[in-house]
């Protein structure tokens, strides 16, 4: 069976498909994902003593978390057609405005996280909004957003101490466990968005064949700037996590997040080329990607090499995603 | 047979007087008057390049037309894009633009027009209801005989003619007055064709009138109630089928024949 990445029986728990047949539908679509995975925790589990550990597990899961969150977005962004370079440069606005709020104007941390997602919506939002008007394609929009975005981090931070935040606002870092259940919540929400709603499932059709969503009366442009701003808005929460873990905050975060999260995005089989994909590909996209970092190092192989191995893989993935697109 | 002869006599539904489409210097349809009368099938002959689909395209709002008005049931009517389109009650099937690969049937059919749930969550987040829009989308394939086993299945999945069968059906559930329908059987076998055909003769029974783009003779013979005939952008005869023959058609189609316009 080919279908193995519509993300048809997911939106659709219909009154005739039984609950099951959804189930079986829905691992169809996963399980070579799942079963690379497996192989690749089987693996390290059998090479390194420290690695079966529970707890390596739960930091898997723990460092994951944070990148997952702003991945959550670059999934909705991807599948709708789109591509945002700008969010990782959007997580360290996010981050350094939010130490802002509190460690220089004393704001209280609920109104410091309320208006770092509003920032992290309205830079995505931007983006948007600059390639709807402009026409300019994505890529160049959002590689200028990542510049300018990382420019104006740095601005804000110039000569500021940004740490020591309210016990409060620390609790969103606290270990691996509220990161992680943070990360599975949007991803849920994602998940709901993606597969319940209108404009959420309308990203599909924008990401399939933009003219004939236009030709059917879809708002093309200004759903493609909500899905910018959607994507913006879970870097900028992803940030604030980040900020609470460290209880720090500064410009040089986020630099390169947003190709992680490309990455994990299109290792779970989400396509680059839209159309096609969910939120649960990506965590295990993202968990994949996780696994062989912890693993790597376990074994004493170093972030350079890491980083290649991971290279490697996005472009394995990719490949994998135009060879399904040729063959069906 | 087609039931001819009558359709001059039925109220006009869509009138189009001077449609133009300038591409910078170049014309690709030159003042272009198009009549549709209530229940009829009005096919649209043309060689490649005589503007058929730049017709279509200007009437419904596809593309910016030039210069040109349309009325409808006698009213000028401002239709600048395809929603405007869809509010007068025009449907259109593009070729190969009429469904996205990737979205599954029930998505397509209601793509644009997704229906909400009636609640809080329909309301406020805009969450979908599946439960009522499949459920429209089994009685309408169901009265319309068209044989789709999973509509949860990605279009992709489907043969051309069941495609085709299910971009029609789009037509009778939303089209009110109208659909245009851009060589609905340019990419079908022969089995399939005639599917598709029947399908379109039935649209009548559904209140509809039909635009038909077509290169089929066999088929403006068969299935339609009058011809108009396009040549390099400008129209060049109007006729009751039954008052021509394939080879004057493709006579007026190539020039070979040069008959004066009658409308």
């Amino acid at each position: 069976m080919s279908q193995a990445d519509s993300q048809t029986a997911v939106s659709s728990p219909g009154s005739s498909a039984g609950a099951l047949d959804v189930l079986k539908h829905n691992f169809m679509q996963i399980w070579q994902v799942l079963a690379a995975l497996a192989l690749i925790y089987g693996f390290f589990f059998l090479m390194s003593e420290p690695f079966r550990s529970f707890d390596t597990l739960l930091s898997i899961f723990g460092q994951a978390s944070i990148l997952a969150i702003l991945a959550c977005g670059t999934t909705i962004v991807l599948i709708s057609g789109g591509l945002d370079l700008s969010v990782g440069s959007i997580f360290a606005v996010v981050g350094v405005t939010v130490g802002i709020f509190m460690a220089e104007w004393g704001l209280p941390p609920v109104l410091a996280v309320g208006l770092g997602l509003g920032m992290g919506a309205a830079l995505g939002a931007l983006n948007g909004t600059i390639q709807v008007l402009t026409k300019v394609p994505a890529f160049i929009v959002t590689l200028g957003g990542l510049t300018a975005y990382k420019g104006l981090a740095e601005i804000l931070a110039s000569g500021r101490d940004l740490s020591r935040f309210p016990e409060s606002f620390k609790f969103l870092g606290t270990g691996n466990t509220v990161p992680m259940l943070i990360m599975f919540a949007v991803a849920l929400l994602t998940g709901l968005f993606l597969t319940k709603t209108r404009l959420g499932s309308r990203a599909f059709a924008i990401g399939g064949n933009e003219e004939v969503a236009r030709l059917s009366g879809v708002p093309v442009a200004k759903s493609r700037i909500y899905y910018y701003m959607l994507g913006g808005l879970l870097a900028g929460l992803a940030a604030i996590v980040e900020v609470a873990k460290l209880n720090f905050a500064m410009p040089a975060r986020g630099q390169s997040y947003e190709l992680y999260a490309i990455a994990a995005v299109v290792i779970g089989g989400t396509s680059l080329f839209g159309g096609r994909g969910g939120v649960g590909k990506t965590l295990l996209g993202m968990f994949i990607m996780q696994t062989i970092i912890v693993g790597l190092s376990y074994m004493g192989v170093g972030t350079s090499y890491q980083r290649i191995a991971i290279g490697a893989i996005i472009i394995v993935a990719v490949y994998w995603d135009v060879w399904r697109r040729s063959t069906r | 047979m087609t039931p001819q002869g009558d359709s001059v006599q039925r109220p006009l539904v869509l009138e189009a007087q001077g449609i133009s489409k300038h591409y910078g210097g170049i014309v690709a349809l030159d003042d272009v008057d198009l009549t549709l009368h209530e229940g009829e099938v009005l096919a649209v002959v043309g060689d490649n390049g005589a503007g058929k689909s730049t017709l279509i395209k200007a009437l419904t709002g596809a593309i910016p037309k030039t210069a040109g008005v349309v009325k409808f049931d006698g009213v000028e009517t401002q239709i600048d894009t395809p929603t405007d389109a869809k509010a007068a009650g025009i449907e259109t099937v593009y070729q190969d633009l009429a469904l996205v690969n990737e979205i599954s049937i029930t998505k397509n059919v209601f793509l644009g027009r997704e229906i909400l749930r009636d609640d809080w969550l329909g309301r406020w987040f805009g969450v979908l209801d599946f439960k009522k829009m499949d459920g429209e989308i089994r009685d309408l394939f169901s009265k319309l005989d068209v044989r789709i086993a999973d509509i949860y299945r990605e279009a992709q999945a489907f043969s051309g003619g069941q495609r085709q069968a299910v971009a029609l059906s789009k037509t009778v559930m939303f089209g009110k007055r109208v659909a245009i329908l851009d060589e609905p059987t340019a990419a079908l076998g022969v089995r399939e064709s005639k599917m598709a055909m029947d399908l379109v003769r039935s649209l009548k029974d559904h209140g509809l009138s039909v635009i038909m783009i077509t290169h089929n003779m066999q088929h403006v013979l068969n299935y339609c109630d009058r011809v108009m005939v396009l040549r390099l952008g400008k129209l060049v005869a109007v006729c009751d089928v039954k008052d021509v023959d394939g080879d004057a058609l493709v006579g007026l189609i190539t020039g070979a024949t040069d008959a004066g316009a009658t409308a």
